[in-house]
């Protein structure tokens, strides 16, 4: 739960989580699903990923046009979130880089928001009195 | 203070610049990609498949806007009384005259179509100009004046392809029109090939969405970099901060890092 935690900390960790999540969903979506089709038909001849014909191929144009863009423009967001978490929650630098850099992996972004949301959890409990 | 300069430093510093260049060069990669889109399209719509200037426009109708570039082939007469040079056009940087002859739709005395059938340095060394029936494929180019006019109308030399200055030299009427000869794909004319092939004014505008991915991509880069930027910022303030802070009273007991507030 997030509900115990102070308030400084409770409003950046929601943004952070929620951009957090979007972000990682899209970016599934965009390098395991878009790209695949995209450019399958460079490794495969069938005719759904046939390039600028294929069904296969269309929808991953589609994807990588409307969604590439859009997760662009969400990942900026995300580090903004993910900043202003860092400031609040006091991470060193090399923990900072990493939940950065790990938002622009697939499916490691979600590692890097739990990592990080637990650190955070952690670090609030131990210095309340017990 | 300059305690942000002490060599510990150098490698966020470092690290700062690396990622607001990087920012910066993609973002122009992705400009860059933009345009040459944009241009890959014009150029496209100018090989297009030419269509017949009669199913284009008519005589005495307006240019349509959605067709400069567009490739036309034109049968008719020529009108050798009708040709002009132009002159102030540029050829591969160097400044030389278009010959034009006028090709008159049909029989002698109909609406004729201005071609430009080259460029040339010399307008000494231009050919006679193509005389009886003939049949060109070429480039169609509205004939919008830039407001330039003809300050001396007794020669055949005018500033710009302008209906209102060429009318002078026919008898005819004109399209509001001219094509500029393609030499690779028209029919032979007669003297055309002592020419070099005159370059487009105009190419025809891409489509709205044209290369809008890669503009997107660009500004998503400069905001990135200005992000990087930002970054550095808050953290030569802290740094800055935390040496003045040193310096006041002395050095404070560290512990693991304590969340602000509460």
């Amino acid at each position: 739960m997030t509900d115990d935690l102070p308030e400084d900390l409770r409003t950046p960790l929601r943004a952070y989580r929620f951009m957090a999540t979007v972000v990682g969903l899209l970016l599934v979506v965009l390098c395991l699903v878009g790209l695949p089709l995209h450019y399958g038909y460079l490794v495969s001849d069938a005719a759904w990923l046939a390039q600028g014909s294929g069904e296969g191929y269309e929808a991953g144009e589609f994807i990588s046009e409307y969604l590439g863009v859009a997760h662009g423009w969400l990942y900026m967001i995300f580090l903004f979130c993910a900043f202003w978490l860092s400031r609040r929650a006091d991470w060193d630098i090399p923990f900072t880089a990493v939940t950065l850099v790990c938002g622009t992996v697939p499916l490691l972004s979600f590692w890097a928001e739990h990592r990080a949301t637990e650190r955070v959890r952690t670090e609030v409990h131990e210095s309340l009195p017990a | 203070m300059l305690a942000v300069l002490a060599p510990r430093y150098w490698g966020a510093h470092l690290l700062a610049l690396v990622l607001m260049a990087a920012a910066a060069g993609l973002g122009w990669w992705q400009y860059d990609s933009y345009q040459a889109r944009r241009a890959a399209e014009a150029v496209d719509l100018t090989q297009a498949e030419p269509l017949a200037l009669t199913s284009v426009m008519g005589p005495d109708e307006p240019y349509p806007g959605d067709r400069v570039g567009q490739p036309v082939t034109v049968e008719g007469t020529w009108v050798p009384t009708g040709t002009v040079l132009v002159s102030g056009r540029e050829h591969e940087g160097e400044d030389g005259f278009w010959l034009v002859t006028p090709l008159a739709v049909g029989g002698a005395e109909d609406p004729a179509l201005p071609v430009v059938l080259g460029w040339t340095a010399d307008p000494d060394a231009a050919p006679a100009p193509p005389q009886g029936t003939g049949e060109v494929i070429g480039w169609l180019q509205p004939t919008d004046g830039t407001g330039e006019t003809d300050t001396d109308r007794t020669d055949d030399v005018i500033p710009q392809v302008r209906t209102a200055d060429l009318i002078q030299h026919v008898e005819q009427d004109l399209y509001g029109a001219y094509a500029v000869l393609d030499h690779d794909r028209s029919p032979v004319v007669p003297g055309a090939d002592a020419l070099e092939p005159a370059d487009l004014e105009q190419l025809p505008p891409p489509a709205g969405g044209t290369g809008l991915r890669n503009l997107l991509y660009a500004l998503e880069w400069v905001v990135f970099g200005g992000f990087a930027g930002f970054v550095w910022w808050r953290y030569v303030r802290d740094v800055t901060r935390a040496g003045r802070d040193e310096g006041a009273e002395q050095e404070s007991a560290s512990g693991p890092p304590v969340p602000s507030g509460t």
